[in-house]
């Protein structure tokens, strides 16, 4: 098996926040921490699974041409909101959303598209706002809240469709199948 | 929780069904080719992922900063706010509780904005076990940067909404 930088950045980050854990709350933390992982692990592969299934289904009905005039970096206001309507649907946890995100991606869609979608799972996702936000934090609260965060996603798109043109911000081209 | 496992189970047999139509077995297979191929590279990084971020929770203090964003704390307040929510730990079911802590002790309409547009946005927990992992660092340096000023616009426009209905 090929290990990656961006795992050897995960093991160490894990042994360093572990090593921390260790250090303030005892032993007892870390098994706390150990099991709560692993029980998260089990709950989240079934939508995992769905997740990467999913993305490699949709790269196949969706054609690159398609994506790229739909959602690529020509695809204007027009795209972003598509991208916005298509992360406001987008049921389940970062499990199955990144997972998409990655298939767009490779599918074609620009950085803009790909955050605008994001953002708008994060925002403004359906599923979240009726299970948790609605009962635990009042219709008033959360219908103001939902109104000032409806625009964000395409603001956000435009403001990473700007800063991609940056070197610092350059994205590597996408893995080709 | 269940409802969603099934929901997003319809979808993938919803979508298997369209592209057996279209291209018959070999294209489910290359889907399952291209769906264990993202998985490959998930195996090692996923589970020391969700590891470390269940150990930023245990270290990160979170409740003892809910005294800083009151309705009187203002643009400051705001932005304490949406790092706070960037930081409250976990998925929904553990992130709203401690959300609803801070809106009952006191924190101010806009800042409770922030503070679930910050977590929306930045949670550092879903930023370090799915997002990196899935899409690299450059993805998530370039999205943080986008959306850096989005809790404080959304926290602002909230006000703007609410002065406007006489609600604050």
């Amino acid at each position: 098996m090929k290990i990656a930088k961006t795992d050897i950045a995960f093991i160490s980050l894990a042994v360093v926040t572990g090593a921390i854990a260790y250090h303030k709350s005892g032993p007892g933390a870390v098994t706390d921490a150990l099991t709560e992982a692993a029980l998260l692990m089990l709950s989240i592969l079934p939508q995992l699974a769905a997740g990467l299934l999913i993305g490699g289904l949709v790269t196949r009905l969706v054609s690159q041409e398609k994506v790229a005039q739909l959602l690529g970096a020509g695809s204007g206001i027009k795209g972003l909101t598509l991208a916005l309507v298509a992360g406001l649907l987008t049921p389940g946890g970062p499990f199955t959303s990144f997972p998409m995100v990655y298939a767009l991606w490779i599918a074609g869609a620009d950085a803009g598209a790909l955050i605008a979608f994001i953002s708008a799972w994060s925002l403004l996702g359906f599923n979240r706002l009726i299970v948790w936000e609605l009962p635990l934090l009042g219709v008033e609260f959360s219908a103001i809240r939902y109104a000032a965060c409806l625009p964000l996603p395409i603001l956000a798109g435009l403001i990473a469709r700007y800063l991609v043109r940056l070197p610092l911000f350059r994205l590597k081209p996408p893995p080709r199948e | 929780m269940i409802g969603a496992v099934i929901f997003i189970w319809a979808a993938v047999l919803v979508l298997s069904v369209l592209v057996w139509r279209r291209e018959g077995t070999p294209g489910l297979q290359k889907a399952g080719v291209s769906a264990l191929g993202t998985a490959k590279t998930l195996m090692l990084r996923l589970p020391f992922a969700l590891l470390a971020a269940s150990f930023l929770v245990q270290i990160v203090p979170v409740a003892a900063l809910s005294h800083v964003i009151g309705p009187q704390s203002g643009i400051t307040g705001i932005a304490l706010a949406a790092g706070i929510g960037g930081l409250l730990p976990g998925g929904p079911m553990t992130s709203f509780p401690i959300a609803i802590v801070f809106q009952q002790s006191g924190a101010g309409l806009p800042q409770m904005v922030a503070l679930i547009s910050g977590w929306a946005v930045f949670a550092l927990h879903r930023l370090l076990a799915y997002e990196a992992p899935i899409m690299g660092w450059r993805f998530v340096a370039l999205r943080s940067a986008a959306c850096l000023t989005l809790p404080v616009i959304a926290a602002l426009l909230a006000q703007g909404i609410a002065s406007v209905l006489g609600l604050l």
